[in-house]
């Protein structure tokens, strides 16, 4: 019972069972699982940093594309430094439009990445292993887009310094007692804590680069590495402090979009002064950052080719865990719904109004992709491992999610105490421009960090390969889950 | 003697285990082994002990640095530069939990980063023994050993079917923890530095003259009219209204009160240029762009009370419209002081 299931030769080469039973139960076993499926580091390595050295004519093309939308996002930014932000559709009473809701939206598929890596990495679940790092990725670049929007929003940029705590004769100093203030340390907190346990995790994979490749590559990873070799001691170090990190960095991030939510919240601006709308950001952006990572991980998969890492059981756990925020976002939504809805001030009512009336098509919009679409589909194994069906429920979150943000920043600002007050807001093509150009800004980051940096941890997959095996139980072999540490 | 290093090169954890213990068995000091491996083996797979980890210190010790900022952002600064909002205090409990919590975070996090980087002597500055096939899944035992038990040794890493033996001059290997930490010392400084000198500019400890009048911060003009017509069906509120092309609300009778609220909304609105008191010329006097504004105790005696009102509500040449800032009230009381003005210039005037 105590012997060792791997005696002889690498944990990679250990043959399969002779009985014809058990050996079919193995092979299948392997089909689906990735830990169970291990093959020779030298081969998957070579895999990895081949998809990551490809750059084909279309791997450029997207580039370009990309490039094209981010230039016409920076010529639009700058026409609007040069005559201000009355070039958009913004002015009183609806102050913060589509940039506000970018910020929030940006900072929500941020969320994922850590709760992925760090809290799953907590509860060790092992599903997390070969997404962890295009996750993180996510939250790295969409907390970038997002830091943009402050700047952009305050259409002048040259009094950004009025944003940092320094005093000034002025009497303006924007001091801790103001919530753009906490939101903007929490944000600080989460970029640099979420960067170092990124990068901290990317350590044994840039030395695995650093020893298999050549040229300017080797230079930057070498650097890259710190010379990490592998030693017992390192290995202890780099579990241990991502260990500390996880559990700073979860609360932080339950910090960073609850402080966002605060800078709505802590205004007397009807619909927005309630006390649930911390944890109904927080879970809005747990699911918008799910539904970002599921994308994020077909799109790998499909254009590098990593069918071998990230597997149907991959798509599976983050379809469960989608539908569970779906259920979870249902209920926030409706619990803040309804508080409004049964204490009938005239404001909320307004606002009510305003979104089952003219702004009805974007609020059942939002409605039917946030609520009806996943729950119709994402009950089924069938879909939640079939790619395509998966990246349109995904794709359609998105959607949903983002005229969530929209409608709770533009449309809720539309009405409010004093009706001479009211407006209607309709963006103009700046705007949409910034946006559209924003969300290209993400993707062209992300297109060129897949070839810089391996977008799979191989080490974390190497490690779960290399310790969990499954087990014969009577005629059946099963998973088993080892606890190595 | 000099010393030899070792590095043998295995496929299977058993086998390094096995390894380990014979090299034990051949005197050798456990601290003079170390294993490599692209995997997290914790230590224990292979008999050894774990290594010993220091992370506390780092961790406390960025904490207490978090703390130590917030407490700078939250109760020092509001102490140097008092900004009295909304009738909070200065340093109320609520903030200054979130900044307590968000700075011990951040620290916390920076701080666990370091002791990991300097327990590992991060940079490597120096050579190592090591072999490019350890990323590849083998697993790489180093022994560092006198001459004659290197040998013994390197017979040890054969029998167990060692890959691959390298033999180097120990020498060839000297500890780079000098280089590294003196990288990490003048890094720290040089962070320091980076960080304070900003802090002795924003909080005065050296002075250098900011601009702080407004008549020498360039003035940009709002980009659409004050204020949006009103809806067809809205209702006018109580009080005065001013309708543009009407004539101006009743004037206010010029009691003392009055006069005495119109002379502390002078203060505000209208002394920077126009000056207030003995000061016969505004702040602004001097600047090019405000060079203008003229003695108002001659102007004032020339209009009549509608016109001076029609001037602080509409503006005129380059003094701007004051209509948001002043209730058509305010300005009656503002006209009531001003002919206090021309009154007592006209007195002393007779008087001499």
């Amino acid at each position: 019972m105590l012997e060792s299931s791997a005696t002889q030769g690498p944990y990679w080469e250990q043959p399969l069972p002779e009985d014809e039973h058990l050996r079919h139960q193995m092979e299948h076993l392997r089909e689906e699982h990735l830990l169970f499926d291990p093959r020779p580091p030298a081969e998957l390595n070579k895999y990895v940093l081949a998809a990551m050295k490809k750059t084909g004519p279309r791997f450029w093309l997207l580039v370009l594309g990309l490039g094209g939308m981010v230039s016409v996002f920076l010529v639009t930014w700058l026409l609007q430094m040069i005559y201000g932000i009355g070039i958009t559709g913004l002015n009183r009473s609806v102050m913060w439009g589509p940039y506000i809701a970018n910020l929030i939206y940006f900072i929500g598929i941020g969320h994922a990445g850590t709760f992925i890596s760090a809290a799953l990495r907590m509860m060790r679940m092992d599903f997390r292993r070969p997404i962890a790092r295009a996750a993180e990725t996510i939250t790295l670049f969409g907390l970038a887009t997002a830091g943009l929007f402050p700047i952009i929003h305050v259409g002048r940029v040259w009094k950004l310094f009025y944003m940092l705590p320094i005093p000034n004769q002025r009497g303006l100093w924007p001091n801790y007692r103001s919530a753009l203030f906490w939101d903007m340390s929490a944000i600080t907190t989460y970029i640099i804590g979420s960067t170092l346990f990124m990068y901290v995790a990317l350590i044994p994979d840039f030395a695995m680069a650093r020893d298999h490749t050549s040229g300017w590559r080797k230079k930057l990873y070498t650097a890259l590495a710190l010379g990490w070799r592998g030693s017992e001691g390192e290995w202890h170090r780099l579990e241990t402090v991502s260990n500390l990190l996880s559990f700073v960095i979860v609360p932080v991030m339950f910090s960073v979009h609850t402080g966002v939510s605060w800078n709505l919240s802590m205004s007397l601006q009807p619909g927005w002064h309630s006390a649930i709308f911390g944890p109904f950001f927080v879970v809005g952006a747990l699911y918008s950052g799910v539904a970002a990572v599921i994308l994020v991980m077909i799109l790998v998969r499909q254009a590098m080719g990593m069918g071998y890492f990230i597997r149907k059981e991959h798509f599976n756990a983050m379809g469960i865990f989608l539908l569970i925020l779906t259920l979870t976002w249902i209920y926030f939504y409706f619990a803040e719904w309804i508080t409004n809805w049964y204490g009938n001030l005239p404001p909320e009512v307004a606002i009510q109004r305003q979104l089952t009336g003219p702004l009805a098509p974007l609020f059942y919009g939002m409605l039917f992709c946030n609520i009806i679409v996943p729950l119709a589909t994402l009950w089924s194994r069938r879909i939640r491992t079939n790619l395509k069906a998966l990246f349109v429920v995904a794709l359609i979150i998105q959607v949903g999610m983002y005229l969530e943000r929209i409608l709770i920043v533009a449309a809720f600002l539309s009405r409010n105490e004093l009706p001479f007050n009211w407006v209607d807001y309709v963006p103009r093509l700046p705007e949409i421009l910034i946006t559209v150009g924003a969300m290209s800004f993400l993707v062209l980051m992300y297109t060129l960090f897949t070839r810089v940096a391996p977008i799979i941890p191989v080490w974390e997959v190497y490690e779960g390969q290399a310790v969990q095996s499954p087990r014969r139980i009577g005629r059946a072999v099963v998973p088993t889950r080892t606890e190595a540490h | 003697m000099a010393d030899l290093m070792l590095l043998g090169l295995f496929d299977n954890v058993e086998i390094v285990a096995d390894v380990v213990d014979d090299v034990r068995a051949l005197g050798v000091d456990d601290r003079q082994v170390e294993v490599l491996s692209n995997v997290p083996y914790p230590a224990k797979f292979f008999g050894r002990k774990a290594a010993r980890l220091w992370f506390l210190p780092f961790a406390v010790g960025g904490a207490l640095l978090g703390a130590l900022t917030a407490f700078f952002i939250s109760k020092i600064t509001p102490q140097l530069y008092p900004v009295y909002v909304g009738g909070q205090a200065l340093t109320p409990v609520p903030p200054a939990a979130i900044m307590y919590f968000e700075f011990v975070s951040l620290f916390t996090m920076l701080g666990s980063f370091l002791g990991f980087i300097v327990q590992n002597r991060f940079p490597v500055m120096s050579p190592r023994i090591y072999d490019e096939r350890i990323t590849d899944g083998y697993i790489g035992v180093t022994v560092r050993a006198s001459l004659d038990v290197a040998e013994k040794i390197v017979e040890v890493f054969e029998k167990h079917g060692s890959h691959v033996v390298k033999r180097e001059d120990a020498a060839n290997f000297p500890s780079g923890n000098r280089r590294t930490f003196l990288l990490w010392g003048v890094a720290g400084v040089a962070g320091l530095v980076m960080a304070a000198a900003p802090l002795l500019l924003t909080y005065d400890v050296i002075r250098i003259p900011w601009i702080d009048k407004m008549a020498h911060t360039v003035s940009v003009g709002y980009q659409e009219g004050p204020r949006r017509a009103a809806p067809a069906a809205a209702i006018p509120l109580q009080g005065p209204v001013l309708i543009n092309g009407q004539p101006a609300s009743e004037p206010l009778p010029a009691t003392e009160n009055s006069i005495r609220r119109g002379e502390m909304l002078y203060a505000t609105n209208c002394a920077i240029c126009h000056g207030y008191g003995a000061e016969k010329e505004g702040a602004t006097v001097g600047n090019a762009y405000f060079q203008e504004a003229p003695a108002l105790e001659t102007v004032v005696a020339e209009l009549s009370d509608s016109e001076i009102f029609l001037t602080i509500t509409n503006g005129k040449n380059r003094m701007p419209s004051l209509a948001e800032n002043l209730t058509p009230g305010e300005t009656w009381d503002i006209v009531n002081y001003l002919r206090t003005l021309s009154a007592d210039a006209t007195s002393n005037a007779d008087a001499s």
